[in-house]
């Protein structure tokens, strides 16, 4: 669909934005009820490898197998749900976090799925990117009418004062567990769609550090309003290809400008800072972390940013 | 000591105990509320009136002890059963959703009776013409809109309920348990912080709730609000109940007086 217009390193750039993007919504719904999950990226596992399993050992359409993988996903997301309904906060990260661990010791330990040699061609599908836009928009009109609607203010209700809710008579254990089944269902699309790109995965692909990854995506898009985990994901994928386009630039300076102490320093320390390999980015996003929990706790989208903005969030009638 | 018009009786509590280590915060409760009435619990600090609404709501488990509503035993273990049931509270500490403004605070009370499966809620949610409201949601405004000018709050209907003073908190407050369509209200304090003007408003407001058919339990600590407005005055003093009557019996009762000797409370 788009072959004219991108290359293949910009291709391959939004699909995994857009696999972030489908990540931080899998993290936003139970969030929403005041469910913190660093368990997403096992959830993305049991997406992966269980279409991943349809498509190579059966033969299985790939369409067929992503449905099959995000349910997948769900039905283990509804059985986590039960328990991580009685704990909060740091336990329920801790229960979440447990969780991602065995799905890696068993991708790890099964040689079916290849164990530690990992799962090697996986099919590839070639319209991961047409996929992954018409999953967003499909997420982002179901996050826009649940925004507006009575179980999307029950959400928002559980995630202010649990026990009022209950008391006023919202089934807070049927909502939490839908939208925790939900999320981990939205999780297995976007292994699944991982999966069948990137044609490889072994039991260190969906680790904890790609939960804490989806996680950052949230508390720095904003977690109260919908258009949040979309503009983290995006802000933070752009923000490495930002940086990498600064040092091009910076190559273009004349070397004789440059070679002399003490720019010659400062030029090696830019030139160095802004290679911006894995390691790196972990450690910005620590950094960033800490500086949005002093300077904007809720994210850089809050409603009341976005009223300011009049990005669509259409008021009542009776207004 | 059953009431012989057991047909009128709305709440019928029997033998009811709830113990926190050795301490019996309620102990061996009996305790008819009729239909219609108001029916004010009173006693000093720590006598356990909010226990018993914890346990009528939920909240907490009961130990032992059996509480019939409207001729059925109730043993839901979830709080938002009983509501569904009828049975409705206001918190003594405001309980209200900070980050929703009013209208959402009282729609969120609408939801039970609006949205009772959770499937049909996601379906009202996802499966209508994008942004459009469906028509459970119009409904649910209009009875919101209606409840707040009920209460005097329908000019505040889209300020956070966590702006509100702190009168009109507790007035949100009751709005959302109203919202519930309860056919009995547990009203924990209502009338705390409030100054004198919004009290006597408040005392109108149970009244006219009352007139509505609905039975209230109040439990308050402004005399002159209990005295007033009651039908029947329960005292507990320590988990235990020690007197029942008319307000004009209660405040003849020497052992009700002896209990709150001591305390700055004029009968």
């Amino acid at each position: 669909m788009f072959d004219g217009l991108l290359d293949g390193y910009t291709r391959s750039l939004l699909i995994f934005a857009g696999i972030h993007m489908i990540a931080a919504y899998s993290f936003y719904l139970p969030y929403k009820t005041g469910q913190v999950s660093l368990g997403q990226a096992g959830f993305m596992a049991i997406g992966a490898y269980a279409s991943a399993i349809l498509t190579q050992k059966f033969g299985i359409p790939f369409a067929a197998a992503l449905i099959v993988g995000g349910i997948a996903a769900g039905i283990i997301g509804i059985a986590i749900g039960f328990p991580a309904l009685r704990i909060k906060g740091i336990y329920l990260l801790l229960l979440t976090l447990g969780f991602s661990e065995i799905v890696s010791v068993v991708a790890l330990s099964w040689e079916y799925v290849g164990g530690a040699q990992g799962f090697r061609q996986i099919s590839f599908n070639p319209f991961t990117l047409e996929y992954v836009i018409v999953i967003i928009a499909v997420l982002l009109f179901f996050f826009a009418r649940l925004e507006r609607s009575s179980l999307g203010r029950a959400m928002d209700s559980i995630h202010q004062d649990e026990t009022a809710a209950e008391v006023m008579g919202i089934d807070v254990v049927r909502i939490k567990l839908l939208a925790f089944g939900l999320g981990a269902g939205i999780a297995g699309l976007a292994g699944a769609l991982y999966a069948h790109h990137a044609t490889f995965m072994d039991s260190t692909t969906f680790n904890i550090m790609l939960s804490v990854e989806i996680l950052v995506f949230v508390v720095v898009g904003g977690g109260s309003t919908y258009w949040g985990p979309a503009f983290g994901a995006v802000v933070l994928n752009a923000i490495p290809e930002f940086l990498r386009a600064l040092r091009e630039w910076l190559e273009l300076i004349p070397v004789a400008w440059t070679n002399f102490y003490p720019v010659n320093r400062v030029y090696d320390f830019l030139h160095g800072f802004l290679d911006f390999e894995n390691a790196k980015r972990l450690i910005a996003y620590g950094v960033i972390l800490i500086l949005m929990m002093i300077f904007r706790p809720d994210g850089l989208l809050t409603r009341d940013s976005l009223r300011r903005l009049r990005l669509p969030r259409w008021k009542s009638r009776h207004a | 000591m059953r009431d012989p018009a057991a047909s009128h009786v709305c709440l019928s509590i029997e033998g009811l105990t709830k113990r926190f280590g050795g301490f019996y915060a309620l102990n061996q409760l009996n305790m008819d509320v009729q239909q219609g009435h108001i029916h004010a619990l009173i006693g000093p600090n720590g006598a356990g009136k909010t226990t018993f609404f914890n346990l009528l709501t939920g909240v907490l488990p009961a130990d032992t002890g059996k509480i019939v509503f409207d001729g059925q035993i109730v043993d839901d273990a979830r709080p938002s059963r009983r509501t569904l049931k009828g049975i409705a509270r206001t918190f003594q500490n405001i309980r209200l959703f900070p980050h929703l403004t009013v209208m959402e605070t009282v729609m969120i009370g609408e939801h039970c009776r609006a949205h009772p499966s959770v499937w049909k809620a996601l379906g009202d949610a996802v499966l209508k013409r994008p942004f459009q409201e469906s028509v459970a949601e119009r409904e649910m405004q209009t009875n919101a809109i209606e409840l707040l000018e009920y209460l005097g709050l329908a000019g505040k209907r889209d300020e956070k309920a966590s702006d509100l003073p702190y009168g009109e908190q507790r007035k949100l407050e009751l709005a959302r348990a109203l919202a519930t369509k309860p056919r009995l209200l547990l009203l924990d304090e209502p009338a705390a912080g409030m100054n004198p003007r919004e009290t006597s408003e408040l005392d109108r407001i149970i009244t006219r709730v009352r007139d509505r058919g609905i039975t209230i339990i109040l439990v308050e600590h402004d005399m002159k609000l209990v005295m007033g407005i009651s039908d029947n005055v329960t005292v507990l003093n320590f988990g235990t109940k020690i007197a029942e009557g008319s307000p004009r019996q209660i405040q003849d009762d020497p052992v009700v007086i002896e209990a709150y000797l001591g305390e700055d409370v004029q009968l």
